[in-house]
């Protein structure tokens, strides 16, 4: 009896690794590199236009329902309402000057990546090529490019240098809760992430509220349609600046759609 | 260690191996209702729960302290929204009935104070049914349906944080509220109003989790506002979730009917914001305009002029006429509403008709306009096999008495057959033609002005109540609950009562108290607007709330949807607010012609305004004016002499 026993579970042992096994192997099936070892060689990665289930493109106008006063207008010197800055970076911005950065050519202090997005600006979003996602704006005539893949260029303009890549759902929704009625595909939704370093020294407010070189812009571009036909983007901003700021500094702006270029109207920097 | 123990260490191994794959591969699954799918939800593409506190990087002031008197910046405002905004006076909270008042859904999300997110799920299948977001400021709770139920209908009651239901699209959780409670889009009286609906986006990068509001208030903005939220995950608990609140007396000895408010260009503090920053007067006040980026170009061409002309109501021009969706069926069918335990609403045919349902039988309130009676009378019998015993009447106008008769003749009052009333009433009915059949039908109660308004304009002796009332109570004991009728002199008409199901709590209102329109007052049948106010008054004064002006007493409208007193509330601010600029006016001599010529409702008019029908914006304005102008009296009320008290 003793015998059978130990026999019953040592098939009921083998009987468990083998179903273990079988469930690793078909669990593992999404998500494992096609073809396997052996198989013919992965196919390269998608270019950054190829792997969007975003579209991000066209004409965006902001909506300047937050921090209006701040935003739409110059505030006075001094004035750092809702903004973390620490005592150096108040510091900084108590010396704001607009005449200087007029005559220093720098108008564009308030135009760098970590302040243009909370102007009131409209946003013209194209892709310049596969791999590159291009952001103008008409306040300032700035342009942002967004490099999905290493980094390009050596920075310290305004804009910096951004490395753009695609932050989908996780954990990842499988594909067949969204294949009826939409044709199949990707599943909709997921940001665009995007990493802005070696910015020109600027302004995240007009009034001189500083951001260093050093400072580190990590962006979530996320599109979304209201039921009722519109569609929104919005731009999730986190500044780090240890410099100049007392945490990380955290901004959502809104952006609505435009079906075309109305309104589109380039202006130059202006220091005031 | 023994064979037999290596081997139980063994299977015990496996058994834990093939628990763990199990787990590790069971994340994604096939939407519910796949053919031959297992009945298990796919898993939520974000995971909101644990705790978040608000980064208050924007607005911090507005979301803090408090924002700045007539800064209206940025926010889509029509011209009833600023001119709301305008006459909005901050110590209107002090009023007792505002102290708890809570916040409604867009603004609880922007307030600071730490939230709370957990699940509920199904017990049996794990299936997601809600998500819940717990705001410590106000101890907002928001409840997001996820199970796919539908939105209560249109005349079920209001809170300050809606009805929600969401989905998972992509990277977001989708929410739609409805059913909110007229509140705030900013604390210094930025209204959004009970017709609002908001459409929430919930996104999470890593510990950032940010939330986007789209309000859209077809009363009071121009365009949808859309505003954003951020919060920082939290590894733990903070600990305070509670935020009591109790009204209490703030400021003695001020007359029941003040409102604090200002008249339209009396805002003393208008100028405050645009001095203090050095911008032009217009430019908080510019409302959709003021969103855009071309607004700065405006703004620095404006003139004083521009900003002084926001102020007050553009003149010359006709009334707005109200953009709130109807509350009432049209589809011929009438509609039952549980209100609370048996105390139900009957829609779809006039006013709104309150049924008390019950062992002995149906107390009915109102009849509606007599059109769909039948439909009724099925609707109460499906409530209770026992007949109507009562009908109530709140109001002698058409639609509240319009099935008198038919469900009269429907009821039957039992406790008089055999009884010695029978053989009097028998007698008296002889002679009064009132009281015929005894007991075979419902008994018809009603103030003594309601029989008599009816008997003058000729309506049928079925149709009129004949248990009447002179005095200020008339009271029952129903179904094992105590019923109140409260006499309400001279508001819409001379003849108003409420109801009061004490057990319930639920107070009828007839048409002191509408969601729908301006008040009805009949000036030719006795109504007075100073009456109107003491009887809101008086409604107010028997209403409990449960939680921050949400829930406990409830009230059914003339017309509308099932209220509280927050409903009340603001339906009595109005009055006594349109009240006391017609009267400013009146103090200056100003005609009936000038006054209406003021729009002295233009920030009420995209909620209750008419301009063609039976009752108006400008009758209203006109019924106001007849009752306070000193050389007109009202007519002469039908009720007899009060009785003497000692």
């Amino acid at each position: 009896m003793f015998q059978r026993s130990r026999k019953s579970l040592t098939v009921l042992a083998a009987a468990a690794l083998i179903v273990a096994a079988a469930s690793g192997l078909a669990g593992q099936g999404r998500g494992a590199a096609p073809g396997g070892r052996g198989g013919a060689p992965p196919p390269p990665p998608p270019t950054g236009r190829a792997a969007a289930r975003i579209d991000l493109t066209g004409y965006w106008v902001a909506l300047v329902t937050e921090d209006w006063r701040h935003r739409m207008f110059t505030p006075p010197k001094g004035d750092y309402d809702s903004v973390p800055l620490n005592p150096a970076g108040r510091g900084r911005a108590d010396m704001w000057d607009p005449a200087k950065d007029e005559a220093a050519g720098e108008q564009c202090r308030a135009y760098g990546a970590a302040g243009i997005m909370r102007m009131p600006t409209r946003l013209h979003i194209t892709w310049q090529d596969d791999t590159t996602l291009k952001v103008e704006t008409d306040a300032g005539s700035q342009t942002r490019t967004f490099t999905f893949g290493p980094s390009q260029g050596p920075g310290g303009d305004w804009q910096g240098v951004s490395v753009a890549s695609w932050d989908y759902p996780q954990p990842p929704v499988p594909a067949q809760n969204f294949g009826r009625g939409r044709g199949g595909g990707l599943p909709p939704g997921g940001a665009m992430k995007v990493v802005t370093t070696s910015m020109r020294p600027g302004y995240v407010r007009k009034n001189g509220l500083p951001y260093s070189a050093n400072a580190v812009l990590t962006e979530y571009f996320d599109r979304f349609d209201v039921p009722d036909g519109e569609s929104l983007l919005v731009v999730v901003q986190e500044l780090v600046d240890p410099e100049n700021f007392a945490s990380p500094y955290w901004t959502s702006s809104h952006f609505r759609r435009q079906p075309d270029a109305t309104g589109w109207k380039p202006t130059p920097c202006s220091a005031r | 260690m023994s064979a037999l123990k290596r081997v139980g260490l063994l299977a015990a191994f496996c058994g834990v191996a093939l628990l763990s794959v199990r787990l590790v591969g069971q994340g994604p699954q096939p939407a519910a209702g796949d053919a031959g799918a297992p009945a298990t939800p796919p898993a939520p593409a974000i995971d909101l729960t644990g705790y978040w506190s608000p980064v208050v990087h924007e607005d911090a002031m507005e979301r803090g302290a408090g924002s700045e008197l007539a800064d209206y910046g940025g926010f889509a405002l029509n011209e009833a929204g600023r001119l709301w905004a305008l006459s909005y006076d901050p110590s209107r909270v002090t009023l007792r009935h505002h102290q708890c008042d809570a916040y409604v859904a867009p603004y609880q999300m922007r307030a600071i104070g730490n939230f709370r997110v957990w699940e509920e799920r199904d017990p049996y299948n794990q299936r997601l049914v809600a998500v819940h977001v717990w705001g410590q400021t106000t101890e907002g709770h928001r409840v997001i349906w996820m199970d796919g139920r539908p939105h209560p209908a249109p005349w079920a009651p209001h809170t300050f944080r809606g009805f929600s239901t969401g989905r998972f699209v992509g990277n977001a959780l989708v929410v739609h509220t409805t059913h909110m409670k007229q509140g705030w889009l900013r604390r210094n009286g930025t209204p959004q109003s009970d017709q609002a609906t908001v459409t929430d986006f919930f996104v999470r990068h890593g510990d950032h989790l940010t939330n986007i509001t789209v309000v859209n208030d077809p009363v009071f903005l121009s365009e949808p506002e859309v505003r954003s939220n951020d919060y920082a995950r939290q590894p733990v608990d903070h600990g305070a979730w509670l935020y009591a609140c109790d009204d209490g007396e703030q400021i003695l000895d001020r007359p029941d009917d003040f409102v604090p408010h200002y008249l339209f260009g009396k805002q003393p503090y208008a100028r405050e914001f645009s001095q203090k920053y050095k911008l032009p007067l217009m430019a908080s006040l510019a409302g959709q305009a003021s969103v855009y980026p071309e607004f700065l170009e405006r703004a620095t061409k404006a003139t004083e002029s521009d900003g002084v002309a926001l102020l007050q109501p553009s003149p010359g021009r006709a009334n707005e006429v109200s953009k709130a969706a109807s509350p009432e069926p049209k589809d011929g069918d009438i509609h039952t509403f549980k209100v609370r335990d048996n105390v139900f609403m009957l829609v779809g045919d006039g006013a709104n008709i309150a049924v008390q349902a019950g062992d002995q039988g149906a107390f009915v309130i109102d009849t509606g306009a007599g059109k769909l009676t039948d439909k009724i009378v099925a609707a109460i019998q499906r409530l209770t096999p026992k007949p109507i015993q009562f009908i109530a009447n709140t109001s002698f106008h058409a639609d509240h008495v319009g099935g008198n008769a038919r469900m009269a003749e429907a009821g039957a009052d039992l406790s008089l057959p055999g009884s010695f009333f029978a053989n009097v009433g028998g007698s008296l009915g002889a002679v009064t033609g009132l009281i015929t059949r005894v007991g075979e039908n419902a008994t018809m109660i009603a103030h003594n002005n309601v029989m008599v308004r009816l008997q003058g304009a000729n309506a049928p002796a079925a149709s009129i109540p004949s248990d009447t009332f002179l005095e200020d109570r008339r009271r029952k004991f129903y179904n094992g609950e105590s019923v109140e009728m409260f006499y309400m002199p001279n508001a819409v008409t001379d003849g108003d009562s409420i109801v009061h199901f004490r057990r319930a709590d639920v107070i009828v209102a007839g048409d002191l108290f509408t969601t729908t329109q301006y008040p009805f007052i009949d000036v030719k049948n006795g109504g007075t607007v100073q009456g109107l106010i003491r009887a809101l008054n008086d409604i107010l004064k028997r209403t409990v709330f449960e939680h921050e002006e949400d829930g406990g007493t409830l009230v059914i409208p003339g017309h509308g949807y099932v209220s509280n007193e927050h409903e009340v509330l603001e339906y009595r601010d109005m009055v006594v607010i349109v009240r006391d600029r017609v009267q400013a006016m009146l103090n200056g001599s100003a005609t009936l012609a000038q006054v209406k010529a003021a729009r002295l409702t233009a920030d009420y008019d995209t909620r209750y305004g008419v301009n063609s029908g039976q009752w108006t914006t400008e009758m209203f304005v006109e019924a106001v004016y007849q009752t306070l102008k000193p050389a007109a009296a009202p007519a002469a009320p039908a009720k007899p002499a009060p009785a003497q008290r000692k």
